[in-house]
C-alpha cells in the first residue's frame, strides 16, 4: 500500500515547550487516519507542520512521495483542508464563499459549478446557498466551512475538530460526508478528542498526547493494549464480601468492584463471561435488577496508557 | 459594589484608547488655542505684514518702514518668494509691502514710484492698505509742495527732504481721543470662551466614546442575558450603571475644568469663570446621556467608532465650537438650534461679552442651560423606551 | 485566476461596511460639515459696513461730509452705514450692540465712543483720525501758501491773497493725488481649500484599510481565512497582488466619488490641471495602500487594533497637515518642516496645495516623489512578512 503522507522525525519547539516531540507515521492511501488526542495534545500543530504553515525544527515531510514545502503547489493541488475554526468570509455568500476558494483550485467554470454544486449537496446546504454566513447556526456553518475545504475534489483531506460544538445533526451528516469522500477515494487525516467519532469512522487510529504518539493501530488493535476485554454491570442489592472472593474464582475475571449497590466485573479475556456470571448469580441465589456487557472503550486505552481520562 | 467594580475593570482595560484621546484632544485645544491668539484687541489690532525693502534704507523710504512698524506687525519670513506666498496664504501676514529699488529719489523727484503690494483681501489687509495709502498721499503732498519750490528738476537736498520727513511724521502723529465704555477683559475672556467652546468637542468625544465602550462589555448579548436572568433587580443594574458612567463623565468634565485654569488662567477666577464651568457641567450631563443613548443603541463597536465622530465633529462643526459662531452661514446656524450644543456655546459666547452679572443679564444663559437639561432629558427618555424593548426582545 | 480573486477581493471589500464607512462614507460627511461651517469664513473676513451713529453737539461741516461721502450708498468704497442721534440714544444703541461706536462732533477735536476693541473700532478710529489729519494738512498747506503769496511785498503793502482759491487748489491737490498699487498676489488664495485637501489626504489614507484587509484575507497568520488562501496551489504573489489592485481601485472609486461630490456639491477648487491632479490622487492612494500592508504586516496586533491604530496614525498626519486648523500645517512648513518628510497626509495635501496656488510645478512634484518614496520605504519595510510563508506559530 503506497504512503501519501510520510512524517519523519517531526519536532515542533515553542521557545520552552516540545509541541512534538520526535512523531514519525505515514498515512496510507484510501484510509481515514484518526488522530485522537485531548486538547493540546499537539493534533493541530501536527497538522499545520504538514501543511507547510509552520516553521518545525526537525525532521522530514512527505506528500505523495514528494517533499512539501509553501511552494509545492502541485501537492497542494490535491490537498484540501478543514481547520478547526471557521475559515469563510464574512462577506461572501454559502455559494460565493465556496466558489471563490474553490476558484483558487479550478480554473475551467464549468467543472467549477459542477463541483461547488456536489460540494453544497454533499454537505446538504442546498436551501440555503444565498445565506451569508452571520445567518447560518453554527452546525450550518460548519458544513460550508467543510464544504470550502473539499470542493475542489482533493485526494488528501485534512479535518481538524469539525465537529466541535455541532449539533448531533449535523454531525451524523458531516460525519457520512467524510464516509462519502472516502468512498470516492480521498484519503483522508482526522483529528479529534471524540473517541466514538474516531471508532466508528476511523480505519488507523494514532493516540497522541504531549506531542508523542502514545499507541497506533486499528480500534481493534488499540484495544488489546487495554489489558482487559469485556466489563459487565450489574445493579444488585447487599452483596457479602465472601461472595465477591468467591467471584474472583471464575475464570477470566480480572477484577471485581462493589459499591453503592452496583457491581462491576472486568475480564481479561475469554468468551461467554456474562452467561457464566448469570450462570453464577443465579447459582448462588442472588437477584439482581439490571444486567449489561460493554467492550472497553479508547478511553480505557487512554486510561490505561497514561493513568488520565481522555475527556476533558 | 459589583457592578461598580466591574466598571472600573473594564475602564482599566480601555485605559489606552481613553489616554490616547485624550491627548490628542489636548493637543488640538492646546494648538488652537495659539492659533487663535491673534483674536481681536485694540492695541493689537495691527495687521501683519512684511515689507521687502529693495531701496537703501535711510531717508523717506526709512520713514516709511519707521512708520510701517509703528503700526503694523512684523512678521519675520523667510527672505524667499515662495516662502512669502505660504505666509500669504496661510494668513500668517495679510499684507506684503514691496518697496522699490530707489524708491527714496523718485520719490524726491517727485515720480510716485509704484509701489508692489501681496494681500490676502482680508479686513486686516484692508487695514493695512489704508494705513499704506494714508502715508504715501500724505508723503506725495509735502513732496509736491515743498520739492516744487526749489527744484522741479533735480533731486531735493536733504534739508527739504527732512522737512518733508517732519511734515509727514507731524500730520500722521495726530490722533482721535477715544472712549471705551467696556472695562472687560477682552482676551482673558475670548480665551476662556474659545476653551470651553472647544471642550464640547472634547466632552462629546470623549464621553460617548468611553462611555459606549464600557456599555458595549455590560451589553453584550451574553453577558446581558446572564444579568436579566440574575436576582439583580434590572433597573438598579441599570441605576448603578448610569452612575459609575456618571461618575466617569464627572471625572472627565473635572480634568478640563482644572486644564482650563492653566491654559486660560485668571479669568476662571471670576464671576464669569465660574458660569463657563457651571454651564459646561450642564453640558456634561447632556453629553453623558447621549453616551447612554449611542451606547444602547449601537452594538456593533466598528460602528461605534463611526458614530463617536460623526455626532461629536458634527455638532461641534454644527453650533461654532471649532469656527467662530458669528462667521457661521444664518442656515447652518438655524440646523443648529436642533442641537444641545448649539445652546452650550450661546450660553459661553454671551458670557464673553457680559458687562454686568444680574437677574436680567444670566437670564439668558439660564434659559440655554434649560434648554440642554431639556435634550438630557429628552434623551433619556428615548434610552429607556429602547432599553425597555430591547429587554424584552432579549 | 487573477481576474477570480481580484473580482472576489473587491466583492468583499464593498460587502464590507465598516470599510465603507470609514473610506467612503465619513470623508464625504465630514467634507459636508467643512463646507457648512467653512463657507462663509472667508466672507466673514472682508471688512463689513461698519454701522455707526454720529452725535452732533458741535458743528464739524468737515467731518460731517467727510462722513457722509464714506457712508454714501452709491460710493464704492463705501466703510459706513450713518445715522444722526442723540448722545442717549446713541449710547443705548452701542450698549445693544447695535453699532460699532459713535462720533461725537466737537468743534475742535471729535471724540470717538466705542465699547471695546475690535477691527471695526480701529477703521472708525483711523478714518476719524485720518480726516482729521487731512484738515490739518490743508491748514498747514494753505497757511503756507498765504505766507508765501504775501511775501516778496513790501513791508505794509497787503495785497490780500485770494485764500478761497489757495484751498480750492490744495483741495484739488489732494483730490488728485489718489494712492494706488499694483496687486501682485497669486490670485487662488482660499486657504480654506486646504481643509479639503486634508480631506483628500484623509481618504487616500484610509484606504490602507482596505489594504489591510486585503492583505489579512490573504497571510496565514492574520486569520483562518488567510491560511486557507495559504494552502491553496495559487501562487501567495499573484494572490497578493491581485488582492491589492482590488483594494486599491475600491479606494480609487472612494476617492472619485469624494472628488465628484467636493467639485460640484461643495464647489472645491483644485486647480486646472486634471492629469496632475489625477496623478496625485494615485500616488496618494499608494501611500495609504502601503502604509496600510505596513501596519498590517509589522504590528503585531488584532485586526480591530490594527484598523484602531491605522485611523490614528491618519488623523495624526492630517492633523499636522492642518485639517483640524490650517495654522498647523504652516507652523510645521515653517519650523519643522522635517515632519513633513515622514507625513504622507501632508505631501498629499501640500501638493494639491502647490497645483491649487503655485505657478510653478517643483513643490508638486517633489511631493509625488516623497509619496513614491514613502509608498517603496513602506513595502520594503513590510517585503519580509509578506513573503513569508512559514511561521513559527499561528
Amino acid at each position: 500500500m503506497n504512503h501519501v503522507i510520510e512524517v519523519k522525525n517531526l519536532t515542533k519547539e515553542y521557545k520552552t515547550l516540545k509541541a512534538i516531540d520526535d512523531l514519525s507515521f505515514e498515512v496510507r492511501e484510501g484510509e481515514i487516519l484518526g488522530l485522537l488526542g485531548p486538547n493540546g495534545s499537539g493534533k493541530s500543530t501536527t497538522i499545520n507542520c504538514i501543511l507547510s504553515l509552520l516553521k518545525f525544527s526537525k525532521g522530514s515531510i512527505q506528500i505523495f512521495g514528494k517533499e512539501m514545502t509553501p511552494n509545492a503547489y502541485d501537492i497542494k493541488k490535491e490537498l484540501g483542508v478543514i481547520f478547526q475554526e471557521v475559515a469563510v468570509f464574512e462577506e461572501l455568500t454559502v455559494y460565493e464563499n465556496i466558489d471563490y476558494f474553490c476558484g483558487l483550485y479550478i480554473k475551467d467554470k464549468k467543472v467549477r459549478k459542477q463541483y461547488i454544486e456536489e460540494a453544497i449537496e454533499l454537505v446538504g446546504l442546498e436551501e440555503f446557498k444565498k445565506f451569508y454566513p452571520k445567518q447560518l447556526s453554527g452546525g450550518l456553518l460548519r458544513r460550508l466551512n467543510i464544504a470550502c475545504g473539499i470542493a475542489h475534489k482533493p485526494k488528501l483531506i485534512f479535518l481538524d475538530e469539525p465537529t466541535v460544538a455541532v449539533d448531533p445533526q449535523s454531525r451524523n451528516n458531516i460525519l457520512d460526508g467524510i464516509k462519502k469522500l472516502r468512498d470516492n477515494g480521498a484519503t483522508i487525516v482526522y483529528t479529534t478528542h471524540y473517541m466514538e467519532e474516531v471508532e466508528i469512522l476511523c480505519d488507523r487510529i494514532i493516540i497522541l498526547d504531549k506531542g508523542k504518539i502514545l499507541a497506533q493501530g486499528t480500534s481493534d488493535e488499540l484495544k488489546e493494549l487495554a489489558k482487559i476485554e469485556e466489563k459487565v454491570t450489574v445493579e444488585i442489592n447487599q452483596l457479602e464480601d465472601s461472595m465477591l472472593e468467591k467471584m474472583k474464582k471464575i475464570e477470566h475475571i480480572e477484577e471485581v468492584n462493589y459499591t453503592e449497590n452496583t457491581l462491576v466485573v472486568t475480564y481479561n479475556k475469554g468468551e461467554n463471561n456474562l452467561g457464566n456470571l448469570i450462570e453464577f448469580l443465579k447459582r448462588e441465589n442472588l437477584g439482581y435488577s439490571k444486567i449489561y456487557s460493554e467492550r472497553p472503550t479508547l478511553n480505557d486505552v487512554f486510561l490505561e496508557l497514561t493513568g488520565k481520562e481522555l475527556r476533558d | 459594589m459589583t457592578v461598580f467594580k466591574t466598571f472600573l475593570k473594564v475602564l482599566n482595560k480601555c485605559k489606552f484608547s481613553v489616554i490616547l484621546n485624550t491627548v490628542i484632544l489636548l493637543i488640538f485645544a492646546g494648538v488652537n488655542m495659539q492659533a487663535s491668539d491673534t483674536q481681536m484687541n485694540f492695541e493689537a489690532t495691527k495687521p501683519d505684514i512684511l515689507i521687502v525693502n529693495q531701496d537703501t534704507n535711510i531717508g523717506i523710504t526709512q520713514n516709511l518702514t519707521k512708520y510701517l512698524e509703528g503700526n503694523c506687525e512684523i512678521i519675520a519670513v523667510k527672505d524667499n518668494e515662495d516662502a512669502i506666498n505660504d505666509a500669504l496664504f496661510y494668513r500668517d501676514v495679510n499684507y506684503v509691502i514691496y518697496i522699490p529699488q530707489n524708491y527714496r529719489q523718485d520719490v524726491l523727484k517727485g515720480e510716485n514710484p509704484e509701489i508692489q503690494i501681496k494681500s490676502t483681501g482680508d479686513y486686516q489687509a484692508s487695514y493695512a492698505e489704508m494705513l499704506l495709502a494714508r502715508y504715501v498721499k500724505v508723503q506725495n503732498i509735502y513732496v509736491k509742495e515743498l520739492v516744487k519750490q526749489t527744484d522741479n528738476k533735480t533731486l531735493a537736498d536733504e534739508k527739504v527732504e527732512n522737512e518733508i520727513i517732519e511734515k509727514i511724521n507731524q500730520t500722521i502723529s495726530k490722533q482721535t481721543e477715544i472712549e471705551m465704555t467696556s472695562k472687560l477683559d477682552t482676551t482673558g475672556l475670548e480665551k476662556a470662551t474659545f476653551y470651553y467652546n472647544f471642550a464640547n468637542y472634547t466632552l462629546l468625544a470623549g464621553a460617548i466614546l468611553v462611555i459606549c465602550l464600557i456599555l458595549f462589555s455590560f451589553h453584550e448579548e451574553k453577558i446581558r442575558k446572564r444579568t436579566i436572568v440574575s436576582s439583580m433587580k434590572y433597573q438598579k443594574h441599570n441605576r448603578i450603571l448610569l452612575l459609575s458612567n456618571g461618575l466617569f463623565a464627572l471625572v472627565l468634565w473635572l480634568f478640563y475644568v482644572l486644564i482650563s485654569f492653566f491654559v486660560v488662567g485668571n479669568v476662571m477666577f471670576s464671576t464669569q469663570g465660574l458660569i463657563y464651568i457651571v454651564n459646561s457641567f450642564v453640558f456634561t450631563l447632556c453629553a453623558l446621556t447621549i453616551a447612554v443613548l449611542v451606547g444602547n443603541i449601537v452594538n456593533n463597536k466598528n460602528a461605534m467608532s463611526g458614530i463617536v465622530n460623526v455626532i461629536a465633529l458634527g455638532s461641534s462643526f454644527l453650533c461654532g465650537a471649532f469656527v467662530p459662531v458669528e462667521w457661521l452661514p444664518d442656515t447652518v446656524l438655524k440646523i443648529a438650534h436642533c442641537l444641545p450644543s448649539y445652546w452650550y456655546i450661546q450660553s459661553n459666547e454671551i458670557v464673553k461679552t457680559m458687562e454686568e452679572l444680574n437677574l436680567e443679564t444670566l437670564k439668558p444663559i439660564m434659559i440655554n442651560m434649560g434648554v440642554v437639561l431639556l435634550f438630557s432629558i429628552g434623551f433619556v427618555i428615548v434610552t429607556n423606551l429602547i432599553a425597555r424593548k430591547k429587554r424584552k426582545i432579549a | 485566476m487573477f481576474y477570480h480573486n481580484f473580482k472576489y477581493a473587491f466583492k468583499t471589500l464593498f460587502r464590507d461596511k465598516m470599510l465603507i464607512f470609514w473610506t467612503f462614507a465619513f470623508p464625504i460627511i465630514l467634507g459636508t460639515f467643512f463646507n457648512m461651517a467653512f463657507s462663509n469664513i472667508e466672507n466673514s473676513e472682508k471688512l463689513d459696513i461698519i454701522s455707526i451713529a454720529i452725535v452732533e453737539k458741535e458743528e464739524n461741516e468737515i467731518m460731517k461730509q467727510a462722513f457722509e461721502t464714506l457712508s454714501d450708498e452709491e460710493n464704492e468704497d463705501r466703510l459706513f452705514q450713518t445715522q444722526y442721534e442723540s448722545e442717549e440714544r446713541a449710547k443705548e444703541l452701542l450698549e445693544n450692540d447695535e453699532i460699532t461706536g459713535y462720533l461725537v462732533l466737537l468743534k475742535e477735536e471729535p471724540k470717538v465712543v466705542i465699547k471695546s476693541n475690535g477691527i471695526n473700532e480701529t477703521i472708525l478710529k483711523y478714518v476719524t483720525e485720518e480726516i482729521m489729519q487731512n484738515t490739518e494738512m490743508i491748514s498747514d498747506i494753505v497757511e503756507k501758501r498765504v505766507q508765501e503769496s504775501m511775501q516778496g511785498y513790501p513791508e505794509g503793502i497787503y495785497n490780500m491773497p485770494n485764500v478761497e482759491n489757495i484751498y480750492e487748489d490744495v483741495m484739488k491737490m489732494l483730490e488728485d493725488n489718489q494712492v494706488e498699487f499694483k496687486n501682485i498676489s497669486n490670485s487662488n488664495l482660499s486657504y480654506t481649500m486646504i481643509e479639503f485637501y486634508t480631506l483628500i489626504a484623509m481618504t487616500c489614507l484610509y484606504g490602507g484599510i482596505l489594504g489591510m484587509t486585503a492583505i489579512n484575507h490573504n497571510l496565514a497568520n492574520m486569520g483562518n481565512v488567510g491560511k486557507r488562501t495559504s494552502i491553496t496551489p495559487t501562487s501567495k504573489g499573484k494572490i497578493i497582488f491581485s488582492s491589492l489592485m482590488a483594494s486599491y481601485l475600491a479606494q480609487l472609486i472612494g476617492l472619485a466619488i469624494l472628488f465628484v461630490y467636493t467639485i460640484f456639491v461643495l464647489k472645491v477648487d483644485y486647480g486646472t490641471n486634471l492629469p496632475l491632479i489625477v496623478l496625485l490622487s494615485l500616488t496618494g492612494s499608494l501611500a495609504g495602500l502601503s502604509l496600510g500592508i505596513a501596519v498590517a504586516t509589522l504590528i503585531k496586533a488584532n485586526e480591530n487594533a490594527k484598523i484602531g491604530i491605522l485611523i490614528a496614525v491618519t488623523m495624526l498626519g492630517c492633523f499636522l497637515s492642518g485639517m483640524m486648523g490650517i495654522t498647523m500645517k504652516y507652523m510645521i512648513d515653517k519650523n519643522v518642516p522635517i515632519v513633513n518628510l515622514v507625513n504622507p497626509a501632508s505631501m498629499i495635501t501640500d501638493g494639491f496645495y502647490a497645483l491649487y496656488y503655485y505657478d510653478t510645478l517643483d513643490r508638486y512634484f517633489l511631493n509625488i516623489v516623497s509619496l513614491l518614496i514613502f509608498s517603496g520605504v513602506m513595502i520594503i519595510l513590510s517585503i519580509n512578512g509578506l513573503r513569508k510563508q512559514k511561521y513559527e506559530a499561528l
